[in-house]
């Protein structure tokens, strides 16, 4: 007795529908996709019940004529690609062919269609099954309705959620659509109420400010950098406001919206130290590079993509969101209020006023950052390149102050001075390690049996840093030589608060490998709050500061610079 | 209080004792320079309760008596007095007039018992000492203090007084100067005093090199005095670390080094040195020195000179400013380099030099990492 046979066509269809159609959200997605890439420039998206009771997609593009609309239902009918060949570097959203042949398979289907304004052509079906082809007048482009989805498949309809958990889904979707193709104009009513209205956006952050508001879209900041072959463009959320809103993710590589875990990592990462721990950035980038680089056919949806090189991909994510952090503008503002945009800033040393200070700063006294005759010359020599530094006002000598194109601009001496030390440790500690100055007099030092069990985890680390350190029975350690990191440092203080800092916490030696220790060390080896700073101490902290990769952030996740603006001072003193 | 003072002796002993008024204070007084006008000539002081100078110069005096007036009005008001006898005379407790051919001042002060008690010093079981000898003491030594809040007891200069010798020591932890010489004080004064170099710094100033000073010591106080100037300071309290044991016995090798020419060999490698550790590598080999220096995002230098040296090749590192201080107050121009390993303190001496006593300074050197 024959126990195996072919399965009808239409039940392989149910079958292979169950990859593509989900719900609401996938019909709504392929159906849009599908408007684009008939090159439409406005397309209507009509929703019932959350598109449970009907999807109508309407779109201005190409449309179809009479014997390619009933073709388009069939499995793997496609205008997208001929060959297998094309599937390399597709451009398209689709290409495989499958969408409405699954869709039409599980629900009341009307396609009206039409290459020209006037004369079209109507084609019904249900379940997979055509019963209706006929003339009809239409507009050029197409209109395709879904009625019923699931109507002959009781078990995938039993999972459809509510209308309000099904339009969620759906908006998402449609969402991931309007950050990538900005250049569509879009309309969506669901039960007969508008809910969506975009305009063509000429830029993703128009695009954003209409889909999230114009608030939403000052929280971000610029991004754009290129490596190698990969560019990656958008827009990353400023890190002082991290958190104060709910977070919105998106990733569009080559024009397709796509979930990858990878990527998202790879922006979080960027944001390392420059947030609190445990909260997560918004941010929306656009990732173009060459069509050969990666594989969309890996998803029966394509919302997943395969790299070739992952790696390059993500490291080039994480540069250029790090990069954007890196500029002045991602220093947060003062004024709850205003959030007036500025131009796109320049990626780079923006910090830097115009080059009024070019000038080196004159020698004398005491340099934090030492150097026996500072003179500026001497600085711009061995940096290759001169540092404007402008004139710096210490307040409350805990604050460094000064005068910048865009407004006021404020700096924490000592989230400051973390950033520049922490910076310079983590290279060393990937490096050779730091130069260290033996002491004439070697020093005991006691420690709790905490703190001499987290020395222990942090032993050889320590002696990167410079700490030579040698165990002297019970808890005690002879400390023999000492980094110098710079004039003022008190090396045994340093390290007993950066042991009694790091016994407290459990994991210290487990997780990020030696970043928090190289965080602790920075901020007790740092100037403190309250220290008077010399004039040329102060610019050298400014030197050193701007070319950190995040100057703006301590590496707590606080903020270390703050900007007052023009405007906000012009509008608190009633100038405008 | 009424006197006639020439204005040349005005301004010398304001310019003498106005370094000794802090700049900021809490106490307004101390702002004040206090004058005592008595049979002798009229006596200037100023202080900030740690280091305190007093200069007496001769003056007519009709009234004795005595007034404090502010130190900065009265020093630049001095400096543009025609060259003229200038009278100065009390109004009372806190008001003074000044009067210098046809210019007339008043001035505000305060009143004499507001201005704080000088220490009692004791110069009974002092001893004398010529100035010059302090002055070369100090200078080569001085340099070498903390100035590290951490430790104030290295912010001192360690006096060591002996029967026959006085010894002055100063370190920061990472370098050390050490200098002696004869000098005869007798059994009675002998004692070890941390001295703050703000005070030595007065000492300097206020006593010329070939006046003979008187040393005395009161509870905590050390006071140095002339006929006519004193200096005053309060001590550091502490025990001074033991720096007999960290100053090496077994150095085995050495090097003798043209002083001007590892100067400027150290100052020309110190351009591409790191801003924070000044690192230098020194190797020895023999009869040649070579530096190198590599610092990343700066670049690298190397240079070499000629030295007597006919040990085993050593690479060491060292903090490039700390060998350019000690260097600058080495008083010969060859320079004794000893050392035994990388590790260990090397130190330096004059060699050939003339001087009565020894100086030796220390330095530790630097991890290399490569």
């Amino acid at each position: 007795m024959a126990r195996i046979a072919v399965l009808p066509s239409d039940v392989a269809d149910q079958i292979a529908a169950g990859e593509v159609v989900e719900r609401p959200a996938s019909v709504v997605k392929e159906l849009v996709e599908n408007a684009l890439d008939a090159g439409a420039t406005t397309v209507d998206v009509e929703l019932e019940e959350g598109g449970r009771r009907l999807v109508r997609v309407s779109d201005d593009g190409l449309g179809m004529d009479r014997d390619d609309a009933r073709l388009a239902l069939e499995r793997h009918a496609t205008s997208k690609i001929r060959s297998a060949s094309d599937l390399v570097g597709v451009r398209s959203f689709g290409f495989r062919g499958e969408a409405l042949s699954a869709i039409c398979s599980v629900s009341r289907f009307t396609v009206t269609t039409s290459m020209v304004d006037g004369a079209g052509t109507c084609v019904e079906a249900a379940g997979g099954a055509v019963h209706d082809v006929r003339e009809t007048a239409r507009r050029r482009g197409t209109t395709v309705s879904v009625q019923d989805l699931f109507f002959n498949t009781p078990a995938r309809a039993r999972f459809l959620r509510g209308t309000r958990s099904e339009w969620r889904a759906t908006s998402d979707a449609l969402v991931a659509i309007a950050l990538a193709r900005r250049d569509v104009r879009l309309r969506v009513t669901a039960d007969a109420k508008d809910v969506m209205a975009l305009a063509p956006a000429a830029t993703l952050r128009d695009r954003i400010a209409a889909l999230w508001g114009a608030g939403s879209a000052a929280r971000f900041l610029d991004v754009d950098a290129v490596t190698g072959p990969i560019r990656v463009s958008g827009l990353a959320e400023r890190p002082s406001e991290v958190g104060t809103a709910s977070r919105r993710t998106a990733l569009i590589v080559n024009g397709r919206s796509v979930r990858d875990l990878g990527l998202t990592r790879a922006a979080e990462s960027a944001y390392r130290t420059a947030l609190s721990p445990g909260l997560r950035p918004s941010f929306a980038l656009e990732i173009q590079l060459p069509g050969d680089a990666v594989d969309v056919n890996v998803h029966p949806a394509k919302a997943e993509v395969r790299f070739h090189d992952r790696w390059e991909v993500e490291r080039a994510v994480e540069r250029a969101v790090r990069r954007a952090l890196g500029v002045l503008d991602s220093a947060a503002l003062v004024g709850a209020g205003v959030r007036t945009w500025h131009a796109p800033l320049v990626i780079g040393n923006d910090i830097l006023p115009a080059p009024l200070a070019s000038l080196p700063s004159s020698g004398g006294g005491v340099p934090l950052f030492d150097d026996p005759d500072p003179s500026g010359e001497r600085h711009a020599a061995t940096t290759g390149d001169v540092v404007a530094v402008p004139h710096l006002v210490q307040l409350r000598r805990t604050y460094l102050l000064y005068e910048h194109d865009d407004g006021v601009v404020l700096i924490d001496q000592h989230s400051a001075h973390e950033r520049v030390l922490y910076e310079r440790f983590t290279q060393q500690m990937s490096g050779g390690g730091a130069s260290s100055q033996r002491l004439l007099m070697p020093e005991t030092v006691h420690l709790s049996p905490r703190d001499a069990e987290s020395l222990e985890g942090h032993r050889d680390a320590l002696s990167k840093l410079g700490f030579e350190l040698e165990p002297f029975g019970g808890h005690s350690v002879i400390v023999h030589a000492v980094p110098t990191p710079h004039r003022r440092f008190d090396a045994l203080r340093c390290l007993r608060e950066t042991l009694a800092t790091l016994s407290g916490d459990r994991g210290a030696t487990v997780h990020a490998g030696h970043e928090l220790l190289v965080a602790t060390v920075a901020c007790k080896a740092a100037v403190k709050a309250g220290e008077p700073l010399l004039p040329d101490e102060m610019a050298a902290l400014f030197r050193a500061l701007v070319s950190t990769a995040l100057p703006a952030h301590d590496v707590h996740g606080r903020s270390g610079i703050i900007r007052l603006t023009w405007d906000e001072l012009d509008r608190r003193f009633g100038r405008r | 209080m009424r006197f006639t003072i020439a204005r040349e002796k005005l301004q010398e002993a304001l310019t003498n004792v106005a370094p000794a008024v802090p700049a900021k204070t809490t106490l307004p007084v101390l702002a004040n320079i206090l004058v005592e006008a008595n049979e002798r000539g009229v006596r200037f002081s100023g202080t900030d309760l740690d280091v305190a100078v007093s200069i007496e110069v001769p003056a007519d005096v009709e009234v004795p008596g005595a007034l404090t007036l502010p130190a900065k009005r009265l020093g630049e008001i001095t400096r543009e007095l025609p060259p003229a006898p200038v009278k100065i005379a009390a109004l009372g407790e806190q008001r003074a007039t000044l009067e210098c051919g046809r210019t007339k001042f008043k001035l505000l002060g305060l009143p004499r018992d507001e201005y704080p008690a000088f220490a009692p010093v004791e110069f009974n079981t002092g001893w004398r000492v010529k100035s010059s000898v302090l002055h070369e003491l100090i200078s080569r030594t001085a340099f070498a203090v903390s100035t590290e809040e951490s430790r104030p007891i290295l912010n001192g200069v360690l006096w060591e007084v002996r029967d026959k010798l006085l010894r002055m020591v100063a370190t920061n932890g990472h370098r050390l100067a050490l200098m002696e010489s004869p000098v005869e004080v007798g059994p009675g004064a002998t004692g070890d005093f941390i001295v703050p170099p703000r005070a030595l710094d007065q000492v300097r100033r206020v006593f010329p090199p070939e006046e003979e000073i008187e040393i005395g010591k009161g509870e905590n106080h050390l006071a140095f005095r002339s006929p006519i100037a004193s200096v005053s300071t309060r001590l550091i309290e502490g025990p001074y670390p033991n720096y007999d044991q960290v100053i090496p016995r077994d150095n085995d090798r050495f090097a003798i080094v043209d002083r001007p020419s590892l100067v400027s060999a150290l100052r020309r490698m110190s351009v591409v040195a790191s801003d924070q550790t000044h690192r230098v590598k020194l190797s020895f080999n023999t009869a040649l020195l070579k530096f190198t220096v590599q610092t990343p995002d700066v670049g690298e230098g190397q240079d070499e000179i000629p030295v007597q040296y006919t040990g085993d090749a050593l690479d060491i590192g060292f903090n490039s400013s700390y060998l350019l201080e000690i260097l600058r107050y080495m008083p010969s121009d060859e320079v004794r380099f000893t050392f035994k390993t990388a590790e260990r303190a090397a130190t330096l001496l004059p060699e050939n030099w003339a001087g009565p006593g020894k100086y030796v300074c220390l330095v530790m050197p630097l991890r290399l990492v490569d």
